[in-house]
């Protein structure tokens, strides 16, 4: 993968990679996928695609709202909270 | 002592409560299983009554507990508290059982040595120079180093039984949907499942018939036994019945020579036992590795989407925008083995790759659960490595992260295929425990259990020798 692919894939997944991460993680990007790429050597014509381990179907249940009573607990997790409101920065 | 029966009512008598606590706080500092030790808070989650009054037991930091910190080992999720406990850990408590703490991991599930943690490192009670295995590693200690009788952990490739292996304990994989993935943070949902470390057969098997069924809280849950598809009746064949025919992996499989000699042995002591034990093809081994870590990477870049810094856990001091928060939360509060999974992950799922990639492995998976059902005519249950090498050394002395992929080869295959595995201890070589795995079709835990009874009846367990915990 060229450093070009490898910025691009950084920032779609909301990595900032210092240039000595460009050179490490790249080179280990590289490997595995040089690794992936014995994957080539299997004739897939005909196989169709396992999505989950063993349900093929879609299970769903009604569409209900649940209740959870301690939210204090979920906004006691949040790193800056005024009033019940979590703090992030201004949107500009 | 095979059963549980030297630990119940352990931590519910106050005088055996201080000895268990005393007995922890001489071993914990050599091994470093725990992130957090609080048998204190545990107690008030459980119920007084049950099966298993006052038994302790750990949680891999993988899996909420109410009122406990839930870090996946990982600086993105320090000072987190559990809100909510998972469905596995909350049957525990309710059948009497005592949650003393969470156990040390590699950062979200990803590694092989526990040394990925962001936190501390675990040490291996045979040799504290040696990596305790991972990424359930800390679990895998704390039980073989006597401190609990057994563990939670989670297997998404191997990181209950490579573990159990490194340490010298049991490391069950149920099979996948069995054990309800409510409370487990997801890092590749397809393949991931809750595991069991424990220090016998008997444990693990009473352990996993108090957490295992269907869940409404996880949707891909089953009950054993449940067919939903044509799919799953395919290798179900796993129920009822007796084990006669052992299959051993057989081939070039690149073990090292204290692991090979094992691995010979063990099948010896499998003959002298009774059963038939003949050589098998697995013609997809190959395979595995690659295939798995194509379709976990993916799945983990999208899991693990939703750290971003702004709801929970670790925020940089400062961003001037949204965007920047997320990115230097990311950037800042991941380390590098789960960035460099994230990267793979994003790359094999990009438009005009996907087809090369992670199409192509959900395909090959295909071949790979069919090679299984082939296998499993001929054969009951399969005997196989977990690893190609006993538990490694710390640091730059053991195998590097690239190898440690490729040595996953041998436990992929139960999480790809859907179907249970069974790392048992099986010798000693060097000093050092050496386990193998049994694997049966689908819903087949009981074959496995059988088995590995069996084989514990003619060479026991045995225990590292600086750690005499008195109740195991």
């Amino acid at each position: 993968m060229d450093l070009q692919e490898l910025r691009i894939t950084a920032a779609l997944a909301y990595l900032d990679l210092k240039d000595e991460e460009y050179e490490t993680l790249g080179a280990a990007v590289e490997q595995m996928l040089q690794y992936f790429s014995k994957m080539r050597e299997v004739d897939i014509e005909g196989l169709p695609p396992t999505t989950h381990a063993l349900v093929r179907d879609n299970r769903t249940r009604p569409d209900q709202a649940r209740s959870f009573a301690d939210t204090d607990s979920l906004l006691e997790n949040a790193p800056e909270t005024e009033d019940r409101f979590i703090v992030i920065p201004n949107i500009l | 002592m095979s059963s549980l029966s030297r630990w119940i009512g352990l931590l519910t008598d106050p005088t055996s409560f201080e000895s268990y606590v005393k007995y922890v706080e001489q071993v914990e500092p050599k091994i470093g299983a725990f992130l957090q030790f609080d048998p204190r808070l545990g107690l008030r989650e459980s119920s007084s009554e049950g099966p298993l009054k006052g038994v302790p037991f750990a949680v891999k930091d993988i899996l909420a507990v109410k009122g406990f910190p839930l870090t996946c080992g990982s600086r993105i999720l320090e000072g987190f508290l559990s809100p909510y406990t998972a469905t596995a850990v909350e049957k525990l408590q309710r059948a009497g059982a005592v949650v003393v703490g969470k156990t040390n991991m590699d950062e979200f599930g990803m590694g092989s040595s526990t040394d990925t943690s962001f936190y501390k490192r675990t040490n291996n009670p045979w040799d504290l120079e040696r990596v305790a295995g991972g990424s359930s590693g800390g679990s895998a200690a704390a039980v073989a180093s006597g401190m609990v009788p057994f563990a939670l952990g989670s297997d998404t490739g191997g990181s209950v039984r490579q573990p159990a292996a490194f340490c010298g304990i049991y490391g069950l994989k149920p099979t996948y949907g069995v054990v309800s993935r409510y409370g487990l943070v997801a890092y590749a949902s397809s393949l991931d499942v809750v595991g069991i470390c424990a220090s016998s057969v008997e444990i693990t098997e009473e352990v996993f018939a108090l957490i295992r069924g269907k869940d409404e809280r996880d949707q891909t849950s089953l009950d054993v036994g449940e067919v939903s598809d044509a799919r799953s009746s395919s290798a179900g064949s796993g129920q009822g019945g007796g084990v006669h025919r052992i299959g051993f992996v057989s081939g070039n499989l690149g073990l090292d020579s204290g692991v090979e000699r094992a691995y010979l042995h063990t099948q010896e002591v499998f003959r002298s036992l009774g059963y038939e034990v003949k050589p098998i093809v697995l013609s997809m081994l190959e395979y595995y590795a690659p295939v798995y870590y194509t379709i976990a990477t993916a799945e983990a870049s999208a899991n693990l989407a939703r750290y971003t810094g702004i709801r929970y856990g670790y925020r940089p001091e400062y961003a001037e925008n949204p965007e920047e928060l997320v990115r230097k939360a990311r950037s800042e509060g991941f380390g590098e083995e789960v960035k460099l999974r994230i990267l793979l992950g994003t790359y094999v799922l990009r438009s005009g790759f996907q087809d090369q990639y992670y199409q192509r492995a959900q395909r090959i998976r295909t071949a790979i659960w069919r090679d299984f059902e082939r296998v499993f005519q001929e054969v009951d249950v399969i005997l196989s490595p977990v690893f190609p090498t006993q538990a490694f050394k710390h640091g730059s002395e053991g195998l590097d992260p690239f190898q440690q992929k490729v040595a996953d080869r041998f436990t992929t295959a139960a999480n790809l295929a859907g179907i249970p595995a069974l790392s048992f201890p099986a010798d000693l070589a060097g000093g050092l425990p050496v386990g193998f795995q049994l694997m049966a079709p689908v819903f087949g835990e009981e074959l496995l259990f059988q088995v590995a009874k069996r084989f514990a009846e003619s060479v026991p367990p045995l225990k590292p020798p600086s750690y005499p915990s008195p109740w195991s």
